[in-house]
């Protein structure tokens, strides 16, 4: 989902329980705060979508996911969101961050890339990564 | 006959596509009209969004927009000042500069500045967003776009385009006084009197109306016409351009009906 390019970090993530469950501006950026903190990510939390880097959008879109709680997370070749970075270690040091808000998570990318993740292999599931 | 035959087939094919995106234009002023009026279409999110949009099209630009009407509002008025004493009409300059300023250029100039600051950003942005699929992503996600996004662009260009105007109009009353009475107060009875013949209320509800108009086209337009764009990245240019066009149009077209009810 598109983050809004006239609001900060912060609110883009705020937005999501204001808009899903109508929760007041105050709660919801309390709670988007706590989600940044728990990331390390809270110091890019004024930047808005044009002076974030590729890593903080990466954060800030996975925090507006993840705030709902979802069942399940699904990350679409990520290479495409993390050029800068060497991405199957800090998307998994994210993950692992967030394990008290996701139940599962799926990441699906190309088998060539398959090698990036073998660091990870205690997550068995990568096994099943489609071409 | 052939010849005859193609023309008008070309010329009505084409009249049929302006038609279309007139109408799609029109319809949407109303949809969006319609949400923005209705109290539960705003929740949590779509009040937040709603009061950083307005902060982005008024107060952001309030500054540099006062300072650039007062320049342009102190020559006016000295212009008109200074023709009306050579001519020996200097009891008329007050109420001419004022017609002229307050209920002609000032609006029409206002909404000209949004137009270009704004209206040209809003029309990218919303073109971009339906190239790159992410209205259509939104969308599929349960999200109204409506409420969200086209609706607290259009509010935030109509309070942008009233505000700006009302805020203008009174500094060109305040330079009309000065220029016409020097810096002293005990004329301000004569100056309410003339601003109280030119201002009526009818007049007054002209110029808030026109307003109106001005901030809807300044936001209708770009956003319909952002819709309007197909889904391929070279029709961002083409969309953003053939939207400031008929927004110019339609600015004008305003501005000329509202000449025309006043003074034919």
């Amino acid at each position: 989902m598109p983050l809004r390019a006239n609001l900060s970090a912060l609110d883009n993530i705020a937005l999501i329980p204001q808009y899903r469950s109508n929760q007041k501006y105050a709660e919801a950026a309390d709670q988007a705060w706590a989600l940044l903190v728990e990331t390390g990510f809270q110091d890019m939390h004024a930047k808005r979508d044009p002076a974030l880097s590729h890593s903080e959008r990466f954060v800030t879109k996975l925090l507006r996911a993840v705030i709902s709680k979802p069942a399940i997370l699904l990350i679409d070749r990520p290479a495409m969101l993390l050029p800068e970075v060497h991405y199957p270690p800090f998307m998994f040091s994210m993950l692992e961050r967030m394990t008290t808000y996701l139940d599962d998570c799926w990441i699906v990318d190309y088998q060539w890339n398959r090698a990036l993740y073998d660091a990870h292999l205690d997550y068995p599931e990568l096994d099943q990564a489609q071409p | 006959m052939i010849f005859i035959t193609n023309f008008f087939t070309r010329r009505g094919t084409a009249l049929l596509a302006t038609w279309r995106i007139w109408r799609d234009t029109l319809r949407f002023a109303a949809r969006a009209i319609l949400i923005a009026a209705t109290p539960a279409a705003y929740n949590s999110a779509t009040r937040t969004v709603v009061m950083k949009q307005i902060y982005f099209t008024v107060v952001q630009i309030l500054p540099g927009f006062m300072l650039f009407a007062a320049l342009l509002s102190y020559v006016l008025i000295q212009i008109v000042v200074t023709t009306a004493a050579s001519y020996g009409l200097s009891e008329y300059a007050l109420e001419v500069s004022m017609r002229l300023l307050v209920l002609e250029i000032l609006p029409l100039i206002t909404a000209l500045f949004v137009a270009l600051r704004s209206s040209s950003a809003i029309n990218t942005e919303i073109a971009l967003m339906k190239i790159n699929g992410e209205l259509l992503a939104l969308e599929s996600a349960g999200v109204d776009t409506m409420r969200l996004e086209f609706m607290p662009r259009v509010i935030g260009g109509m309070i942008s385009v009233l505000v700006l105007t009302a805020f203008t109009s009174v500094i060109a009353l305040v330079l009309a006084y000065l220029a016409v009475y020097g810096w002293q107060s005990w004329s301000l009875p004569d100056f309410s009197r003339i601003m109280g013949n030119v201002f009526q209320n009818t007049v007054l509800l002209g110029i808030f109306l026109k307003s109106l108009a001005f901030g809807l086209a300044v936001t209708i337009i770009p956003v319909a016409e952002g819709m309007a764009t197909p889904r391929m990245l070279f029709m961002a240019p083409i969309s953003v351009l053939r939207g400031m066009v008929r927004l110019f149009f339609l600015i004008m077209l305003i501005e000329v009906a509202s000449l025309a009810l006043k003074y034919i």
